[in-house]
């Protein structure tokens, strides 16, 4: 019976990258710093890439343009390499508030949308290509939101993180599973509960015993925030 | 007066379970088409001078019968027919029109171009349907062949869509047919009789459905006491029938097994916890009871009750919490009038109906549907009127009244042609609670009567009022048969049809019109021997008012679409042999809105055939069954796009349905051994699946982000054993 059971467990189990698989090409997360702009605030946008052969990395899209409103098309531009977004004065404010149906004193949510050719860093001769959409709320300010109570296996995580091989590595962030999404990915070891405020990494026969940790935190107000580090187990 | 009487012909069914090479004692019951017995029958066994009459109850006992032996009924009133000696002791149904002369002997014509009835031992001889009723209709040609059941409570018929087409048992609507995944039917073979199937061109006695009937008969208690037992992989069940005062009982039940197995086998490491097995009960009964001679009654019930609960984790994390309930239970009563040329019937039917289902922390459904359905209709045969022969006329009304409660927190709805939404646990787009009461009345009437010996018309219409919605369907059908040769009828059929908008969310919408359907049927029926048949169909379906969702999201009745095709059904049922041909070539295209681009149905499938063959031989039976079906249209993703406010990646889709999965094909096989230990009579068997392992791909899915896709194989092999002891 058992053998019957894996055999069918086995038929609808493919080769899949699971959600938490950092080694993986895909856009991970997108940030702008800060979230949210009051008028004539800036702020840069990036994003959190992933690659299937290579570590993940902090890139500026390839391209960026608002979405909408159309009437602040212009508050997206390229500078110096990176794509900054402005926050237009009170009175364009007002104008997309209008445009937008929405009362005065809002904010007005500001979609951006985003490209990058890969694989990394440029453009890439079969046009393979990720996209993605942010929202960037103007008219009011705001941070993305801090790390709190962060410990790695128990203990606050340095830059570099060593871990034992053996048995669960406990992985801790202060945030609330309901209002908040937590994101833990690696490219070791095995991930438990990886979309929880307290997940786990196993390190399994096969598994890749160095790599990267990355944690993602995204708020309800459109915050987000991610940390990087180098991973080893010994 | 003997003169006056017609002959008819009959089809002896008698079930049986697999022949002992040494004679035995068959005992059954001869009926007439409403279930009444016939009294007086004559049973005579070819080749032999045994012969045995039929008592008041229609029932007769023949000793030192060789298993095999070829049976012949003639009755006053009615025709010979041919059937074979079986071993156990179930009826033997004469069944019949009631005023149709049929000069092939053997079986009843198909109730319509296309249709096919198979009994109980039939149902359990099919190789590769592992004892289960709805698996054996996949065999069906104009059926769609898929290894996963096409919804819970639906079968794909000729392209359509499974809330298309109905299944009855006891001419009544179930609403669920599966146990979870379509691991079974929720009524075991073994309390059926007969299922019938009737792919279009359906009587006006059939409503609410635009594609094709099917139609489920349970078994009759019978007179001689018995008890059964039957355990297979993932079930026990049992079953008890006998008689009493001018009556006959069955009742049967079944469990579930797979529960109690499923936590030792998982694997330990698993990141699961199952707090509720799957698990699932079933129960039905049906009692018959002779009140006179002129009226009989009849009480029959079936339900069922599924259960799971399960967290995607070992921590039982809130959010990765899974339930689902589904029961039901269905009560019919009726009472049947016979005296000479009148028939009526009467009868009563109530469901109680639940299902709940949560997911996580934001998505639920609870949905209760109590329902009352009332059934009349009379019948009144003549030999001749009004220049016409073997006249046969019927009416009928029904209404069904539905009080439906609905507490509804899910994703929006998945509609025919919609690829499935990006899964995200905390999507409620679709938003209800409140009541729906929905009442359909129906009234139909149907002329039936020959022009001469050759030909031969049915007329009918059928009205459905829709009350919710105000909507009256009105549906003239009819058909025309032609006897070219003695053994070769040509039959073709027309009519109108209609299904109201009562699937999933369209019950909140109420002013969504019944779906609407054309049918014509045409095509031949060869009977060059008794008990081999053949017959070559074609058939188009113009189907409007499909309800569909628009560019603003609500329900409409804008969709519009059409199918033909053609189907070939052989069958041999002769001695120790049964065999079975089925193919079905299938077009099924639609529009969803007007102007909108034409595309295929959802379950569209061009080819499908199935070639099986039983074969009995003493205690032994063999069989197998080939299968090659055209794979079920897809709709790629061709890209994806990342959302950074909900973390979620979202889909871009190719054309709809625009590639389809590959051709597969399997042989099934299938053995039975009969014994006796004591006098319990013991029956064993082994069907397997996919003997040579073939791997099919059923579909597609894809990774997370979308970037990756996979194909859903089919299991490589998948064997099924079990046994049934019966005393």
């Amino acid at each position: 019976m058992r053998w019957l059971v894996l055999l069918a467990l086995a038929a609808c189990t493919q080769d899949l990258d699971e959600q938490w698989q950092l080694r993986h090409d895909r856009i991970i997360a997108v940030r702008t710093d800060p979230p949210r702009l009051a008028a004539g605030g800036q702020a840069s946008l990036t994003m959190l890439a992933g690659y299937s052969d290579a570590p993940a990395v902090e890139r500026a899209p390839d391209l960026a343009a608002v979405v909408s409103p159309k009437s602040m098309s212009g508050s997206v531009a390229p500078f110096g390499g990176a794509w900054m977004v402005t926050a237009p004065d009170e009175s364009a404010l007002a104008a997309a508030r209008s445009e937008l149906g929405l009362p005065d004193g809002a904010p007005v949510p500001l979609q951006i949308g985003l490209a990058s050719a890969w694989p990394h860093p440029v453009a890439s001769t079969d046009e393979q290509h990720f996209a993605a959409v942010k929202t960037v709320l103007l008219g009011e300010s705001g941070d993305n939101p801090p790390l709190e109570g962060l410990t790695i296996n128990g203990a606050p995580p340095g830059d570099e993180l060593v871990v034992p091989r053996t048995g669960q590595v406990p992985l801790y962030v202060e945030a609330n599973d309901e209002t908040q999404i937590v994101n833990w990915l690696t490219s070791a070891g095995t991930m438990h509960d990886f979309d929880l405020h307290a997940a786990y990494l196993t390190f399994e026969e096969g598994d890749a015993l160095e790599g990267q940790l990355v944690l993602v935190l995204h708020d309800e107000l459109g915050g987000v925030t991610w940390r990087v580090w180098p991973l080893r187990a010994e | 007066m003997v003169a006056r009487l017609r002959r008819w012909v009959a089809v002896i069914l008698l079930v049986a379970g697999v022949a002992d090479a040494d004679p035995m004692t068959v005992h059954g019951r001869v009926v007439d088409p409403h279930g009444k017995p016939v009294r007086g029958a004559s049973i005579s066994v070819e080749g032999s001078t045994r012969t045995a009459t039929t008592d008041a109850q229609g029932r007769y006992t023949l000793a030192g019968i060789e298993p095999g032996s070829s049976l012949v009924v003639i009755a006053d009133g009615f025709g010979a027919g041919l059937g074979t000696a079986g071993e156990t002791s179930d009826d033997i149904v004469l069944d019949i029109q009631a005023t149709e002369t049929i000069e092939v002997k053997g079986e009843r014509p198909p109730q319509a171009q296309g249709a096919a009835m198979l009994d109980r031992e039939q149902l359990e001889r099919m190789p590769g349907a592992r004892n289960d009723v709805m698996q054996t209709l996949s065999a069906m040609p104009g059926v769609a062949s898929y290894p996963l059941p096409l919804g819970s409570s639906g079968v794909v018929i000729r392209g359509a869509s499974p809330q298309d087409s109905k299944v009855l048992i006891d001419d009544f609507e179930v609403p669920l047919l599966y146990h979870y995944l379509g691991f079974r039917s929720v009524v075991p073979t073994d309390a059926i009789d007969t299922l019938e199937y009737i792919p279009g061109g359906f009587d006006v006695a059939y409503g609410r459905a635009s594609s094709g009937i099917v139609s489920l008969t349970t078994r009759a208690g019978d007179a001689k006491r018995g008890q059964q037992f039957e355990t297979s992989v993932g079930e026990v069940g049992a079953l008890a029938q006998g008689s009493f005062h001018n009556g006959h009982y069955m009742i049967a039940a079944r469990r579930s097994a797979i529960d109690l197995l499923l936590p030792y086998v998982l694997p330990s490491d698993m990141d699961l916890a199952l707090t509720t097995v799957p698990r699932y009960y079933d129960g039905q009964f049906r009692v018959d009871y002779t009140l006179s001679n002129k009226w009989t009654l009849r009480a029959s019930s079936i339900g069922s009750d599924d259960a799971m609960e399960l967290y995607a984790s070992r921590d039982k994390n809130a959010d990765k919490r899974f339930s689902n309930r589904a029961r039901f239970v269905r009560l019919t009563t009726s009472a049947h009038y016979h005296d000479g040329p009148v028939t009526a019937k009467l009868a009563i039917s109530g469901i109680a109906e639940d299902q709940t289902f949560e997911r996580g922390l934001y998505q639920h459904m609870g949905v209760s549907s109590p329902a009352l359905t009332m059934r009349a209709e009379v019948g009144r045969t003549a030999k001749t009127w009004l220049g016409l022969q073997d006249v046969a006329w019927r009416a009928g009304v029904e209404t069904v009244a539905t009080h439906h409660s609905l507490d509804v927190a899910i994703p929006r709805e998945r509609r025919e042609g919609e690829p499935p939404a990006t899964d995200d646990p905390m999507d409620v787009t679709q938003r209800y609670t409140g009541t729906v009461d929905t009442s359909n009345y129906a009234g139909w009437t149907a002329l039936s009567a020959a022009l001469d010996e050759r030909v031969r018309f049915t007329t009918g219409l059928r009205v459905d009022a829709y009350a919710r919605a105000g909507d009256v369907a009105f549906q003239p059908r009819g058909e025309l048969s032609f006897k070219l040769v003695p053994r070769l009828t040509a039959r073709i059929a027309a009519g109108a049809y209609s299904r109201p908008a009562e699937f999933q969310t369209e019950l909140i919408d109420a002013n969504l019109r019944a779906e609407r359907s054309q049918q014509l049927i045409g095509g031949l029926l060869y009977e060059p021997a008794d008990g081999v048949r053949l017959q070559g169909s074609l058939y188009y379906t113009k189907r409007t008012n499909l309800v569909t969702r628009g560019m603003d999201g609500t329900l409409g009745n804008d969709g519009r679409g059409s199918s033909y095709g053609g189907e070939l059904l052989g069958t041999v049922q002769r001695g120790p042999w049964f065999g079975w041909l089925a193919y079905a070539y299938s077009h099924s295209m639609r529009v969803d809105l007007p102007g909108g681009m034409q595309r295929l149905f959802d379950y569209d499938q061009p080819h499908n055939l199935n070639v099986a063959g039983s074969y009995r031989i003493g205690r032994w039976q063999f069989g197998a069954r080939f299968r090659l079906a055209s794979g079920l249209p897809q709709t790629p993703v061709v890209d994806s796009l990342y959302d950074s406010d909900s973390n979620l990646y979202y889909p871009v889709y190719g054309a709809v349905n625009s590639e389809r999965a590959p051709m597969h094909h399997q042989l099934d096989i299938r053995i039975d051994r009969t014994s006796h230990w004591g006098p319990v009579k013991i029956t064993q068997f082994l069907d397997v699946q996919n003997v040579y392992m073939n791997d099919t791909v059923v579909g597609y899915y894809y990774g997370f982000d979308y970037t990756q896709r996979a194909a859903f194989r089919m299991l490589p092999i998948l064997p099924t054993a079990g046994i049934r002891g019966e005393f």
